[in-house]
């Protein structure tokens, strides 16, 4: 199995403000480690690996994971649903819960 | 009863057209008494005055995030009273409460945004008052979001907090009414609506992250509007690139 973290940089150079948080989140659970690569989403260059990406799988927020295992791909835009399928580490439901955009759940 | 999980894209597709009362019973026939209307105290109120005009029992549930306009808290009594139903209200659990404002105080989601706060005093609460049902219906409509909120069907699997073993059904009825469609029912049934809508909200949340809209602007821009910086700051659209490049 091999773990791909696309991340956007800014034009400052600094991550997105997603992207840090989710690395200071693999970062915390010790898991930091279990990312093979890194690919980098340049705000100024549509061109950049990680754009050409996220345009290639049809993601539009970062940060995004992508586990190249058994032939298959598959995407993870959620940290935590990353840690608990693929990572195999428990998840809790105030985690879960930080996971979650109410804006994206609609109707509460 | 239950519907056929792996049926169900193809059975709200065929239902899409439907009036939102017939998605309605189709919910209560398959899953009462598992089965709930989740009320945010805004225009979803038509929902509950559809189910009532059904005849069928059913269950509303609620979440008092602590932060409700006393507008909202008093419709809410005002619901209750007006269709002698009770309402479950679902609280935050209070020591994650007490943590985020003694860590970062009352007004955290203006400077790390809505989703920490969100987190503990809506989704948690969320997963609990989910937890006994197998199904639950709620007021999302297409035309409340087109980015987000366009492709809602009226049944869906819930994905996000059902699980394999669990499966969650999520009824929309109202998906595909827009607005005006909502508020021509309310007038025609004489149904009680929240008094902030006559002050211009049109999406109403928690105080503090709700505000009123002009004409013309989107409900969405009433919600979070502070974000949209961070929505583009992790946004991978080349669209962003472009916006970006010609600043």
């Amino acid at each position: 199995m091999r773990i791909r973290m696309i991340k956007k940089t800014l034009v400052d150079g600094s991550d997105c403000p997603k992207c840090a948080e989710a690395t200071r989140y693999l970062e915390s659970r010790g898991l930091w480690d279990r990312i093979d690569e890194v690919v980098w989403a340049k705000e100024d260059d549509p061109s950049s690996p990680g754009m050409v990406e996220a345009a290639r799988l049809g993601v539009d927020r970062a940060p995004f994971f992508v586990v190249d295992a058994d032939g298959r791909e598959d995407v993870y835009t959620s940290v935590l649903q990353l840690v608990r399928e693929r990572l195999g580490r428990t998840v809790s439901v105030a985690e879960r819960a930080q996971d979650i955009d109410a804006d994206d759940v609609g109707g509460i | 009863m239950a519907l056929d999980l792996d049926t169900i894209a193809a059975r709200a597709a065929q239902l899409a057209g439907r009036d939102p009362r017939d998605i309605l019973q189709i919910a209560l026939d398959e899953y009462a008494p598992s089965v709930a209307i989740s009320f945010s105290g805004a225009e979803d109120v038509a929902l509950i005055d559809m189910a009532a005009s059904i005849g069928r029992p059913f269950q509303i549930f609620s979440l008092d995030t602590g932060r409700l306009h006393p507008e909202t808290y008093r419709f809410l009594d005002t619901v209750r009273d007006r269709y002698g139903i009770p309402i479950d209200v679902y609280f935050p659990q209070p020591d994650a409460v007490e943590r985020l404002v003694r860590e970062k105080g009352l007004f955290s989601f203006y400077r790390d945004g809505h989703k920490e706060c969100c987190g503990i005093r809506k989704v948690e609460p969320l997963v609990r008052a989910l937890a006994p049902l197998a199904a639950w219906i709620t007021g999302q409509r297409q035309d409340q979001s087109p980015g987000t909120r366009a492709a809602i069907p009226v049944i869906q699997i819930d994905r996000t907090f059902g699980t394999p073993d669990r499966p969650l059904v999520k009824f929309n009825p109202l998906a595909r009414w827009t607005s005006q469609q909502v508020w021509a029912y309310i007038r025609a049934h004489d149904v009680p609506y929240n008094p902030l809508h006559d002050r211009g909200f049109v999406s109403i949340g928690c105080e503090p992250c709700t505000r009123p809209v002009n004409p013309g602007q989107h409900e969405r821009e009433g919600r979070w509007w502070w974000e949209e910086e961070t929505r583009k700051e992790c946004g991978l659209h080349a669209g962003n690139v472009e916006a970006q490049a010609a600043r």
